[in-house]
């Protein structure tokens, strides 16, 4: 194992960081999503799938991360 | 790393077995059922085989419904239906040590461009072909780029999503296995019998494969019916 395995490993750990922030804001949407249902019980399916949309959307940041890492992990 | 030979890169993958052994149980789930509804008495309190079809062909018609309004509905309810009932086998298939075939990048690309491909479909169906092209320049011509970004950045979230997180559940066993073999290993007496990994296990699976797996589905069908009943007319 040489030096430049081990630098591909630091990259592709910091790479990942990129999900830290993801889960601050989906956990945000998933609790802002609780209100909504509470103060409006009736409207709970459009609520549902706009979370999911949301969640989808602020995830995929996270998923490019994990793209990068797996390409730095296997390619190099 | 080194330039592989051809006849490496030409194998066929565990993950296509699993595919054929999965569509043939579905197959046959499929048969037993319809067999089941065809001899099922009509008045009679649904029971079994029926009981369970007529949970499930509900959910998904609901699902479909509350996304796409009624009349799409009725035409991409199958769909959903096929897709979710695969999607979740394969995802549960790594409980019975089966090489899940959603842990393959080139399946669930296949999955995330079918969905790719109906949204443009509903686009030209819904727009025409004239105002489908029209659509890439909407605000200006200079969003074309972002369109066009737009148009393919849900196929590399969607597929990669369900791959990340089935094979990221298995590499997080794969380790787990490996650590509690060793720590085991250290025992003297038991010879290596892994204690810990049979203790410490199941919980473990009962998250990443069947919470992650449900849940992966879930969100992939929901977001197909999502995108699929945004681009359709409005009622």
């Amino acid at each position: 194992m040489d030096i430049g395995q081990g630098l591909v490993a630091i990259g592709a750990g910091l790479a990942v960081l990129t999900g830290m922030m993801t889960g601050i804001g989906q956990g945000y949407a998933a609790g802002k999503a609780v209100e909504a249902v509470g103060r409006n019980p009736e409207a709970e399916n459009k609520i549902r799938s706009m979370l999911i949309l949301g969640a989808a959307i602020a995830e995929t940041c996270a998923i490019y991360g994990m793209l990068i890492a797996f390409l730095l992990i296997f390619v190099f | 790393m080194d330039k592989l030979p051809v006849a490496a890169v030409i194998t066929i993958q565990a993950e296509v077995f699993s595919i054929l052994l999965i569509s043939t149980v579905l197959l046959i789930f499929f048969f037993f059922a319809n067999r089941a509804f065809k001899k099922a008495d009509p008045f009679a309190k649904p029971s079994g085989m029926v009981l369970l079809c007529t949970i499930l062909v509900g959910f998904f018609d609901t699902l479909t419904t509350d996304n796409m309004g009624k009349k799409a509905a009725r035409i991409y309810a199958p769909y959903i239906g096929a897709l979710a009932l695969f999607m979740v086998v394969s995802n549960l298939s790594g409980l019975i040590g089966l090489a899940q075939p959603t842990a393959n990048y080139s399946v669930t690309l296949t999955l995330a461009l079918i969905t790719i491909f109906l949204v443009q479909r509903t686009k030209i169906r819904t727009n025409g072909f004239k105002g489908y092209l029209h659509g890439f320049i909407e605000p200006f011509p200079p969003f074309i780029i972002m369109n066009f970004f737009g148009t393919i950045a849900p196929l590399i979230s969607m597929s990669l999503r369900l791959f990340g997180n089935i094979t990221s559940g298995t590499i997080i066993m794969t380790l787990f296995y490996t650590f509690t073999g060793f720590v085991s290993g250290l025992v003297p007496v038991i010879g290596g019998f892994d204690f810990i990994g049979v203790a410490v296990a199941p919980v473990l699976h009962a998250y990443f494969d069947l919470f992650a797996g449900v849940i992966q589905t879930y969100i992939f069908i929901m977001l197909t019916t999502i995108f699929i009943g945004n681009e359709l007319p409005q009622e």
